[in-house]
């Protein structure tokens, strides 16, 4: 999932498009929303392109999400926010405009004029136990993270070795003819 | 226990009392008054759909939608500035699974996940929960963030001001400045009329989405 060209987000990531970066190591980037919802919302970003939640490998959505700990805390420190959230678009119908994960942290002040609230709806006992069963059923094997792998580093080599393994496959191949 | 229950004296005396405390006696009394740790130990009943040695997902009562979930660290934090670094991590992971069952058990097409920190965030409950909503197109729930204009001069100096905080080291905000929900009154418990049909449940959801049919909907390839 290298950088895709017409993606906003991942020339963001590699420059093209000028930003403020507030936080940047090899892999994710923490950037200030020019058009935010309130001075200081920052997006915090893979530099890969993954365009759901659910593409991004679990090491590195614990890294991101400690990222946007770290840039609410330094919001809260630093701006005098009464609040902040950290939240996140998945899926057109969630609202997601770009087709590339980020995290957003908006910093937040009594009535700033930003609605995050949800009509809460009542369900039956009924619905209730069936979303409850459905649900469950799939979450059975969850909770088995990809840890042992510390950093997101250890990607790029695996993908050299298995060209070579390639290429000595297909020099095996060639020898074996007569 | 409950602020609608008292007085305005006694509240006076308990908002007296939450003042004078510790950070550490703060912490103790929030977990005593926590309706989530009464949750989390089994205390209050909830419609539990996953737990292990640090978190707990609940179905939400009052969701935005049906299939709202809480997830919850089991160790009572307020805000997730307290978080350590790898209950963050692990916290999140799970949240992606989550997220990535509710597409593939009740048919959600995105989620969003929500965190909000202190009361001007509409943080309502005193225990830090992630938010995973299940998603669909004209579910009638809108979560649209303004767009301010902010002028290029006021992005570098916040910019400038949020890196210098970032660069000196992970130090925690003064809860006393972050306005923190009250004790909550606690739900009445509901009748548990667990005999109840289940041959809809049966029913087994199709397991086959894709999750590039979701993010081809986005557009940009």
């Amino acid at each position: 999932m290298a950088a895709k060209g017409g993606c906003i987000v991942c020339q963001i990531a590699s420059g093209s498009i000028p930003s403020k970066k507030v936080y940047e190591d090899d892999f994710a980037l923490a950037v200030l929303d020019v058009n935010g919802a309130n001075p200081g919302h920052c997006f915090v970003l893979p530099k890969n392109h993954y365009p759901i939640l659910e593409q991004v490998p679990d090491i590195e959505i614990g890294n991101l999400f400690n990222i946007a700990n770290r840039v609410s805390t330094a919001i809260f420190e630093s701006l005098g926010a009464q609040g902040t959230n950290i939240f996140v678009a998945n899926g057109l119908p969630a609202g997601q405009t770009v087709a590339h994960f980020i995290i957003n942290v908006i910093p937040r002040k009594e009535n700033d004029g930003i609605n995050l609230q949800w009509q809460p709806r009542q369900l039956s006992e009924e619905e209730m136990s069936t979303v409850e069963l459905k649900v469950k059923e799939q979450v059975k094997n969850i909770g088995h993270f990809e840890t042992e792998k510390k950093t997101p580093k250890a990607y790029a080599p695996k993908q050299a070795v298995l060209s070579d393994e390639e290429d000595e496959y297909f020099s095996k191949q060639l020898r074996r003819l007569p | 226990m409950a602020e609608q229950s008292m007085s305005p004296e006694q509240l006076k005396a308990l908002q007296e009392k939450i003042k004078n405390m510790s950070p550490e006696e703060l912490r103790e009394f929030q977990k005593k008054q926590c309706i989530f740790c009464q949750i989390i130990s089994g205390k209050i009943q909830a419609k539990k759909i996953y737990e292990d040695e640090h978190a707990v997902a609940i179905l939400d009562i009052n969701p935005a939608n049906p299939g709202h979930i809480l997830l919850l660290t089991r160790e009572h934090y307020s805000i997730m500035p307290q978080i350590p670094e790898d209950e963050i991590s692990h916290i999140f992971m799970l949240a992606k699974s989550l997220s990535n069952s509710m597409l593939r058990s009740i048919d959600a097409q995105g989620t969003n996940i929500i965190v909000a920190n202190g009361i001007a965030a509409g943080q309502r409950a005193q225990h830090f929960m992630v938010h995973i909503i299940p998603r669909k197109e004209n579910d009638g729930v809108n979560f649209v963030l303004p767009q301010k204009t902010i002028e290029q001069g006021e992005i570098e100096q916040i910019g400038n001001k949020i890196t210098a905080s970032l660069a000196g080291g992970a130090e925690k905000p003064q809860e006393t400045e972050i306005k923190m929900p009250m004790p909550a009154k606690q739900p009445e418990k509901k009748p548990d009329d667990s005999i109840k049909k289940k041959s809809e449940a049966k029913e087994q959801a199709k397991s086959g989405i894709d999750l590039d049919d979701i993010s081809r909907l986005l557009g940009v390839k």
